[in-house]
């Protein structure tokens, strides 16, 4: 809250007790002791167990929506990516590793498209920018982030690789909504 | 059988006794350890993660023997093996009941003290024939620290000694087992000196709190920073091997050894071994390091004059109120 200064009370000068030191190594002893029984009672009885380890390749996490893993492309229904090629992220990207090339639908009114869309994973920093600079929600930051690969070449995600369809990103693109204060874009841009 | 085969045999099953002691309690550490810190430890490798130990051990062996081109190879190679030897030659003098020990010397606490002080030896030639800076200042400070700390240890394992006018171990244990135990009475002395002996012993295992020879994040790992495989692995064990041993003769001098209702002594002096060892454990995950001055500091103007003031009341004790009283 802004205006609102907090006086921490900061414990400067130590007590006698404190000075003696004894008995303060007691008193550790005693934390580390109280952990130890309180852990070990959670893991004989199987109940309020405190330890929170999760055991990572083979358990996982729910990643919260928040969560910026790699960045994708919002894929429509008829397949195609809404990404209109309007070169934004491109532009807001800190680490110029998106590069597009844009195309022309001739039509009735004339659309534009990525003919390709290019992000150099290696250079990528998960920051967010091209989504957040996105006015038709069409880039998205997925949950995937396990994409550290042997050969640097695979890290230059193309157009296929980054299309992820609709359904899935459901979740981050509320998210968004309510993040940035947007009105629903998507959809209505094309026929 | 003849005292020569006596003392072999006990000397060798004790001696193979601690050294599995020594790396079971590897595992039993990190069990220990993750249970205060809410982790899981090794879960993988046999029922609970016991069998990381074999793994490891697999693992070490495994590893190339690797020998640093400038280094002294001779005295590199020399070192491991002389760490564990001095250390574990201090078993011989314990005893574990009236009949399992090896060598029953009538000299035993200056046995254990000088074979316990030749352990610098080996660390300080590790640190110098590894030929890199670090091995060498963990090794200055391991033999600065070393050297230090032995004064007080002496002066407090000198006032069971007094106490019970004997330097035999299974003498001071008879007379614990006939009045009290050291640590109990005289109320004072015997507690006060059981606390010095006890940190000089954390300070010569090179234990954290006071494990600055090996300070890990200013030192690499101090003396062994050269050490690959096996020889890494030796000198691990020797410092397992310390803390065990001083944990025994502590029990020894100070907890009234194989004494104690109920069960034979063998027992009781396990047990009570044991729970010193897991005593050191638990101090090792609470307190964090010292900083090199402050250990000093902590020796030379505390313990020391605390631990000769100590020898003296034991003196006064002793002449006044006669042997154990």
């Amino acid at each position: 809250m802004p205006g609102e200064v907090i006086q921490v009370k900061r414990h400067e000068k130590l007590g006698f007790l404190e000075r003696l030191y004894v008995p303060m190594i007691v008193q550790g002893l005693a934390v580390t002791a109280g952990h130890f029984f309180r852990n070990l009672r959670g893991f004989i009885t199987g109940k309020n167990r405190t330890d929170f380890v999760i055991q990572y390749p083979d358990e996982r996490v729910d990643y919260p929506d928040a969560f910026r893993g790699m960045p994708v492309l919002v894929q429509l229904d008829n397949g195609q990516p809404r990404c209109v090629a309007c070169g934004l992220c491109e532009f807001a990207c800190p680490t110029d590793c998106i590069s597009i090339v844009p195309g022309e639908i001739e039509g009735a009114r004339i659309e534009r498209y990525p003919e390709a869309f290019d992000i150099d994973m290696s250079r990528c920093m998960f920051c967010g920018l091209c989504e957040e600079a996105c006015p038709e929600e069409a880039i998205v930051m997925s949950r995937e982030f396990e994409i550290s690969s042997y050969d640097r070449q695979t890290l230059n995600y193309d157009k296929e690789r980054l299309l992820v369809p609709e359904t899935l990103l459901k979740r981050r693109l509320e998210f968004l909504r309510g993040e940035y204060d947007r009105v629903h874009a998507g959809g209505e841009t094309r026929s | 059988m003849t005292p020569l085969m006596h003392g072999f045999v006990w000397g060798l099953v004790i001696a193979t006794v601690l050294v599995t002691i020594a790396v079971l309690s590897i595992w039993f550490e990190r069990k220990f350890s993750a249970r205060m810190q809410s982790r899981l430890g090794p879960t993988l490798v046999g029922p609970a993660g016991i069998l990381q130990l074999v793994a490891d051990a697999l693992k070490m062996m495994q590893k190339e023997d690797l020998i640093p081109e400038k280094a002294d190879s001779i005295l590199f190679r020399l070192a491991p093996p002389f760490t564990v030897l001095f250390t574990l030659s201090v078993a011989a003098v314990i005893p574990f009941s009236e009949n399992v020990l090896a060598a029953d010397l009538d000299i035993g606490v200056l046995f254990m003290l000088a074979v316990g002080g030749l352990v610098v030896f080996p660390v300080w030639i590790a640190g110098w024939s590894s030929n890199n800076k670090y091995a060498l200042l963990g090794a200055m400070r391991a033999v600065a620290q070393g050297i230090a700390y032995e004064i007080p240890l002496v002066l407090s394992a000198m006032v069971p000694v007094v106490l019970a006018q004997s330097m035999r171990f299974s003498d001071i244990i008879s007379v614990q087992a006939e009045t009290h135990w050291f640590v109990i009475w005289p109320l004072g002395p015997g507690l006060i000196a059981f606390v010095i002996f006890f940190i000089c012993s954390l300070a010569e295992a090179n234990r954290i709190p006071f494990d600055i020879p090996e300070a890990e994040s200013e030192l690499v790992a101090g003396v062994t920073t050269e050490y690959a495989g096996m020889r890494f692995g030796l000198l691990q064990m020797a410092e397992y091997l310390h803390t065990l041993i001083a944990s025994a003769v502590a029990a020894a001098i100070f907890f009234g050894g194989w004494d104690g209702p109920f069960a034979p002594g063998l027992h009781w002096m396990v047990l009570k071994t044991l729970a010193l060892f897991f005593t050191i454990f638990w101090i090792r995950w609470s307190l964090v390091r010292f900083r090199s001055d402050q250990l000093m500091a902590l020796c030379w103007k505390y313990l020391l004059p605390l631990s000769l003031l100590l020898v003296m009341v034991a003196a006064l004790f002793v002449h006044y109120c006669g042997v154990g009283a």
